[in-house]
């Protein structure tokens, strides 16, 4: 395969996203039909990177000798990029039935679009600028999706994530100068850059530095006094809460930091340093933190919210046992996260779309009024809390197996905090469930008689997710095989 | 001796003697005149650029051809001809783009003096970069000062005035400073050319003789300058000065004429002093601190502002903190990220003082944040100018800011004591200079109920009705994506141009 | 109440159809799930969840018992439900999700490997939710989601032991005597230790034990009664067959014998027998009490377990049959007297033998079983019990062990007999309440599903008592083996 496809997987989004608000559709469906169109084939190129890896790396762009806009897609960005170039398609689909009643549909489908590009960037970005400068295109397309409604809430929202998004970026760029700096290359490699001999004395303001900058890409994850504005950014309309602060973007964060932890400065260095101790235990309060402000949180999304703060700090904690296990299980939980989010979102968004509540109190006798919608839910609420044979029951277990082979006490502590956050979830998730399926005897169905499921348009999607994820929670081996090459890829 | 050498020497008579002719002009003529010569100048400027790259060598042009100590010299470099002709640019720009405030706030006949002003103001930047002599430089420091003044006070509001009056006090207390270190240095080499100076420093110095002496007249030179230069906390003067002049004077102070008087700082580092003796002194410690403060206190300044001019006036507080913690890491690499500073803030800068113009303009001439909202669709071009002028003070990759933090942040490196300090200043500055630039583009584009448009009778703005500030605005932000785009041979340039110095 | 049509409840039709295909159903996975498990030794893979962890079925003589076990009580308590559910409603999901948990708990049972088992200890809790809070009442729903969270939590305690045991085990197939690779474990004991601590916690909240088990006093009394018999008899098991399964046939018991995990586990146990018995005492309402007489007899189990001998374990599991079909028929009378006379609370029941007399010569047949009285089925048990625990290392334990148990029998009989004595001697005081509508208390009961299933119970429970010998010798066969295989 040619690198320079990489380039136009990037960009055909990117440039028909831009052209949205500038053609004259005689028709919605019209618009429909070009975006998905432009959004599959996308995705069918990058299927075909994906399957068939181009070996050389393609330069765009070069701002100066050491500063350069290239792609190169390795096993690592592979799996980001399947996450993406399979979950487009289908939240499109659904956000063409979500956004009639939204309007704007023109802006939000192009910035929406043009993120698709911007996310796959990121997978492909061959080297440490490259992803910055995807990353920071990112906060900022990101931005009009988040100010959509423009509520007054909604402006709020907007000025914290992106305070937030660039003043992680500031700290994100500080590593990167010394990438550079420290650095035998800007390019990701396996096993890091660093030049230890370039070092001397300096290995202790190095780990500072990578904790700083690992923080900075973080908090995009949403780790966790980087956290607030991902509950905040709820008031953006379903389809962008769902694929972008559920999977795209803070996925782009998580990755981020995988990047600069296995590919740029190295496990070699950084293994059993204050540094990863230090960022252990702030994701390992994050898992639990997460959770326990999604307990306490009553309107549906935000809650949701919460709860990929605490998950997103999984994969961090994976990444951040820095052993070919964690990778593997950051991976995973990355994977399989996606998928249970975007459902339980998804469920949410449909929702919203049909009834206009948005407080989980207000939900009662839901599920015989909206089955489908509802039962998918509660296989998405299973997956999320670990039950076997959903997908999440996978990934945790890499990730635990992954901390117990560590051999070390935070990585025990980290077990049992991804326990308590699964005990919490489980609290957090089914109280929703038992609420909509048993309302209480003496509940008056009357009162909801408007309420009924979604069309197929919505369905759809959540059921492809569904059924992968049953997929990868009862026949994973496809999955772990992919993960586990691509980690050995990786080292 | 080629023709085009003398070009240095002609553009600055030129432009010298442009000023008195403007005041017999009528405005039109004076204004056409004006923008020949500015355009002249950077034409010759550019062929100067042309002719030092080619021969690769700095000359020394004798005025007069009177051999120093009597005559007078210039001294042409890659670096001085590029200034030059990227002063020409930014001024240009911002004349042509501040047509229309001057027309509404200029008195009718006042507006050929507007362009005595400007001229004597391109004469004496011109001076300040040529300048091979130190006391030509303190002459033209002063030109420099009174000429600002006029600009500032032309706009003649009770505000403007007191503004110029406290511009005055200051920069003559700069100047004072600057004269008393030029004695100083008169006393200690008997000499006031540059390089007979830097030959006499370096003998001193060898012999560890007048060590203190030294030390003072450096002081007061980077001290004099500092305050000229508005340099944190030393810019009292500053947000009034740009905060409630005329458009065009707002954006050529804040992008040329403080960095008039810093080049020459630089020039004074390596020409007179020396560098190694700058480093050795301590005093770079001194700027560097001052530097950083200025970066975050600028910022925390112009987030409290509510004038979106005053806002972006304090910025240039920061940005000229960035400058001066350039010089206080005290490597070459520094000096380098300092001067593409001031390339990259004054192209950033002027386009945001005209775009603020342009929303302000959609915002029934209000420059108070609260009536902004939607200003952004009103008049799209000043919008996108200003949020593009955002981004790339915020540092966003593909605009001029990215590449200076860029080099910043690299030439930190340095300097082991200093890094760390730098680079988070650097993260924690972009993130205040975020809090404000984008509260303001996410205000401009949040779109404001009708009823309050009509109340407050806000008018749709098309480029058409504004068409040389569009132009202006169209041709800076071409020249921030320039500079952030194709930095590299930029960043050559002032290399090769910083060895010349040395 | 008891009786008025009912808003989910279906026509007199549909429910006798309903009725016969829930039976067959029912009797189907019955005869299939017997015949399977006494058709020989055999396992099933089904395919992997993971890396080299298989979702994998095997029949050994341990799961033989619990299997049959499992459906004779399903089955007797799903007749009764036939009746019993007349006045609950909701049938339709009741019997689904009653079979549903059968086939949960039997997979449950037959599972060969540590994850399997988890996989459906899990969803045992999931399927059984449903049952607790079937009658949808506020008390219901919160009882049930305090069931699911407990034994959420339970489980997540026990899924901590098994990242670790996956880590330090060779596999995680049950093998007699345990799978752990010393290798490994060397210089890890502490925190493997404190895993299988972990592991017994989470376990032990399904069967009630101490700091988790505070979900089954308030969940069985609010389900319905066949629900309540079920989840009493046999689902609180499936924790004490989770533990059985971790501890001889992963861990195995030379690992932890005479290690603080061996006193903190027994601690616990007795802990919970005594207080089991204590608040069972002091509560009135019939279904609570009998709820917390589960509590403690089940730890009487996880007492004989913790001994670490093999009378101790063949203790533990002749307890797991006879507590299954004697705290069965308890749960199903004190259904019976709900069903007819609408009264829960057990100073309201003097004089109900007058009316109820075989319900309550069943419940007394059970009361003294339970209590051990010596023909009765407990009696047996008991002793391997007590047996276990004096021939065990365990220091004070040895005889503060069958001290608190024979304790907590008394107590045992004082909290089982009274309704007993009160139901036939109402005393000379005693005023028979009528009117009110309740014609039915007024006849004397016939013989019909509800009270056969109770006797066939009671039964049961007489006929371990006298002849205990065949069941002793299986049993002792498996403890036998296991212990066989621990020398290694």
């Amino acid at each position: 395969m040619s690198s320079y496809i990489m380039v136009i997987a990037v960009l055909l989004p990117m440039i028909g996203g831009a052209l949205i608000p500038l053609l004259p559709f005689s028709k919605r469906n019209m618009m429909a039909v070009y975006i998905e169109i432009i959004v599959l084939i996308t995705s069918a190129l990058t299927f075909m990177l994906i399957f068939n890896r181009p070996v050389d790396a393609f330069v765009l762009f070069r701002f100066t000798g050491q500063l350069s806009i290239s792609f190169r897609l390795d096993a690592a960005g592979s799996v980001f990029a399947t996450i993406l170039a399979f979950m487009w398609p289908l939240a499109t689909l659904y956000s063409f039935e979500y956004m009639k009643h939204e309007g704007h549909e023109k802006i939000f489908f192009a910035f929406y679009t043009i993120t698709y590009g911007i996310t796959l960037g990121i997978s492909m970005a061959e080297d440490i600028v490259t992803l910055y400068f995807f990353y920071e295109m990112l906060t900022l397309v990101t931005v009009p999706l988040v100010l959509h409604t423009l509520s007054r809430e909604a402006v709020l929202a907007t000025r914290t994530y992106l305070y937030y998004s660039l003043g992680g970026a500031a700290f994100a760029f500080i590593g990167m100068i010394f990438i550079l700096i420290y650095g035998n290359s800007s390019n990701f490699t396996p096993g890091g850059v660093m030049d230890l001999s370039r070092m001397g004395d300096n290995t202790n303001l190095l780990l500072l530095i990578y904790v700083i900058c690992f923080c900075g890409f973080s908090v995009k994850a949403a780790m966790c006094p980087f956290s607030g504005w991902l509950p905040k950014a709820g008031v953006a309309p379903t389809p962008v809460t769902a694929l972008l602060h559920a999977v795209a973007v803070v996925k782009a964060g998580a990755f981020a930091t995988m990047r600069i932890t296995y590919f740029s400065f190295g496990t070699e260095l950084l293994r059993g340093t204050w540094a990863q101790y230090l960022l252990l235990a702030l994701a390992i309060f994050t898992i639990v933190f997460g959770c326990s402000r999604a307990l306490k949180e009553t309107h549906f999304k935000r809650r949701l919210a919460w709860s990929t703060v605490s998950n997103l700090s999984y994969i961090l904690f994976g990444v951040l046992l820095m052993s070919p296990l964690g990778l593997a299980g950051a991976l995973t939980h990355m994977l399989s996260h996606a998928l249970m989010k975007i459902t339980a979102f998804f469920c949410a968004g449909a929702v919203i779309y049909k009834t206009g509540r948005n407080y989980i109190h207000q939900l009662d006798g839901f599920g015989k009024k909206m089955p489908k919608i509802m039962v998918i839910y509660t296989i998405s609420a299973l997956a999320l809390m670990g039950v076997p044979g959903l997908c999440g029951f996978t990934s945790k277990w890499y990730l635990a197996k992954a901390a117990v082979a560590t051999m070390n006490p935070i990585g025990y502590i980290g077990v049992a905090a991804i326990l308590v956050s699964a005990l919490l979830t489980a609290i957090y998730m089914l109280t929703v469930t038992v609420r909509v399926f048993f309302p209480g005897k003496d509940f008056d169905y009357e009162s909801i008689s408007d309420v009924e499921d979604p069309n197929w348009v919505m369905i759809l999607p959540l059921v492809i997710f569904v059924i992968v994820m049953f997929v990868v929670g009862l026949h994973p081996q496809f999955m772990t095989d992919a993960v586990s090459s691509v980690v050995a890829a990786s080292f | 001796m080629a023709f085009v050498q003398n070009f240095p020497f002609i553009s600055i008579l030129m432009s010298l003697f442009a000023g008195p002719i403007s005041s017999v002009l009528n405005k039109k003529w004076a204004k056409r005149l004006n923008i020949f010569v500015i355009v002249f100048v950077g034409i010759m400027s550019a062929s100067v650029l042309g002719f030092v790259l080619g021969t690769g060598q700095e000359y020394i042009y004798v005025m007069g051809h009177f051999a120093a100590p009597w005559g007078n010299e210039i001294r042409i470099g890659i670096l001085e001809a590029a200034m030059a002709l990227f002063f020409c640019v930014v001024m240009f720009l911002c004349v042509i783009g501040g047509v229309l405030e001057r027309e509404r706030e200029i008195e009718e006949t006042k507006h050929n003096l507007y362009y005595i002003m400007v001229n004597l103001l391109l004469c004496s930047l011109l001076a300040l970069i040529y300048t091979n002599d130190i006391f030509t430089a303190y002459v033209f420091v002063e030109i420099n000062t009174i000429s600002a003044c006029g600009l500032i006070m032309i706009r003649q509001s009770g505000r403007t005035i007191e503004a110029s009056m406290r511009y005055m006090i200051m920069s003559l207390l700069g100047s004072g400073l600057f004269l008393l270190g030029i004695c100083f240095l008169y006393s200690l080499t008997g000499h006031l050319l540059m390089s007979n100076i830097k030959e006499q420093v370096a003998l001193l110095q060898a012999a560890g003789e007048y060590h203190i002496p030294l030390l003072t007249a450096i002081c007061l030179m980077s001290v004099g300058l500092a305050i000229k230069s508005a340099l944190y906390p030393f810019h009292t003067w500053l947000p009034d000065a740009y905060g409630y002049s005329t458009l065009s004077s707002a954006a050529i102070l804040s992008s040329l004429v403080s960095k008039g008087y810093i080049f020459l700082l630089i020039k004074i580092f390596y020409r007179v002093i020396g560098f190694d003796i700058i480093r050795e002194s301590k005093v770079i410690n001194v700027l560097f601190v001052f530097g950083i403060a200025g970066m975050i206190m600028g910022s925390v300044n112009a987030i409290r502002e509510n004038s979106i001019q005053r806002m972006i006036a304090y910025s240039s507080v920061a940005q000229i903190g960035y400058i001066y913690m350039g010089f206080g890491l005290g490597t070459t690499a520094g000096i380098i990220a300092s001067v593409y500073h001031i390339l990259s803030h004054a192209a950033t800068k002027s386009l945001l003082f005209m775009a603020a113009s342009g929303i302000s303009d959609a915002s029934a001439k209000s420059k108070n944040f609260f009536d902004l909202t939607g200003a952004g669709y009103r008049n799209r071009l000043a919008g996108v100018a200003f949020t593009v002028g955002s981004l790339s003070m915020v540092g966003f990759p593909m605009f001029s800011g990215f590449i200076s933090k860029i080099l910043f942040a690299q030439a930190a490196w340095g300097n082991r004591n200093k890094i760390l300090i730098a680079v988070v200043a650097l993260a924690i500055s972009t993130i205040l200079n975020a809090v404000y630039f984008l509260k303001t583009v996410i205000r401009i584009y949040t779109p404001e109920k009708e009823e309050i448009v009509i109340n407050k009778g806000f008018q749709d703005v098309t480029i058409s009705e504004q068409p040389s500030k569009s132009v202006a605005m169209i041709c800076l932000v071409a020249l921030n994506l320039f500079l952030g785009l194709f930095s590299e041979p930029v960043v050559m340039l002032i290399e090769r141009g910083l060895e010349m110095f040395a | 109440m008891s009786h008025e049509k009912l808003e989910n409840s279906l026509d007199e039709k549909k429910l006798k159809k309903l009725h016969c295909i829930v039976a067959a159903v029912l009797l189907i996975l019955v005869l299939s799930a017997l015949y399977a498990v006494w058709s020989g030794e055999g396992s099933l893979t089904l395919f992997y969840i993971m890396d080299n962890i298989p979702i994998y079925f095997h029949v050994d003589a341990l799961a033989r018992v619990f299997v049959t076990v499992t459906s004779i009580v399903w089955l007797l308590a799903g007749f009764y439900a036939f009746i019993y559910m007349g006045h609950e409603g909701n049938e339709k999901r009741f019997f689904f999700f009653y079979i549903l948990v059968y086939v949960v708990l039997i997979a449950l049972e037959l599972s060969g490997n540590l994850v399997t088992l988890y996989f459906f200890y899990e969803l045992m809790t999931l399927t059984s939710m449903p049952l607790v809070l079937h009658n949808g009442s506020r008390e219901a729903i919160m009882a049930a989601l305090k069931y699911l969270f407990y034994s959420m939590c339970g489980a997540y305690c026990a899924l901590f032991g098994i990242y670790f045991l996956y880590q330090y085990c060779d596999t995680l197939t049950f093998r007699a005597g345990g799978t752990l690779n010393m290798t490994l474990v060397s210089g890890n004991e502490t925190i493997l230790l404190i895993s299988v601590l972990m592991m017994l916690i989470g376990f032990g909240a399904k069967a009630g034990m101490f700091p988790l088990h505070s979900w089954l006093t308030s969940a069985h009394p609010v389900a319905p009664a066949p629900a309540s018999a079920v989840l009493s008899s046999i689902i609180v098991k499936g924790g004490v067959l989770a533990i059985i399964r971790s501890v001889y046939y992963i861990v195995g018991v030379d690992f932890i014998r005479g290690s603080f995990v061996q006193t903190a586990w027994i601690i616990l146990t007795l802990l919970t027998v005594f207080m089991g018995s204590m608040l069972a005492y002091r509560e009135k309402v019939f279904k609570k009490r009998l709820a917390y007489s589960t509590v403690s007899q089940v730890s009487y189990i996880l007492f004989g377990l913790a001994m670490l001998t093999p009378e101790g374990f063949v203790g533990g599991v002749l307890h797991v049959i006879c507590h299954a079909f004697i705290k069965c028929a308890l749960f199903l009378a004190a259904g019976s007297f709900i069903f007819h006379t609408g009264r829960t609370r057990v100073d309201e029941y003097a004089g109900i033998g007058k009316h109820m007399n075989i319900t309550l010569w069943c419940y007394t047949i059970a009361s003294l079983a339970l209590i051990g009285i010596p023909p009765m089925s407990g009696f047996i048990s008991k002793w391997y019990l007590a047996q276990g625990a004096l021939q065990s290392q365990t220091g004070i334990f040895r005889f503060l062990g069958p001290a608190v148990l024979l304790l907590s029998a008394l107590l045992t009989a004082g909290y089982l007999l009274p309704v007993t004595i009160k139901g036939f001697l109402p005393g000379k005081d005693f005023i028979p309440e009528t009117g009110e509508g309740k014609e039915s208390e007024c006849r004397k009961e016939r013989l019909d599903i509800m009270n056969a299933a109770l006797i066939i119970l009671a039964w049961f429970s007489i006929l371990f008592g006298v002849l205990p010998n065949p069941l002793i010798s299986y049993v002792s066969e498996i403890a036998y083996r296991l212990f066989q295989g621990g020398i290694r």
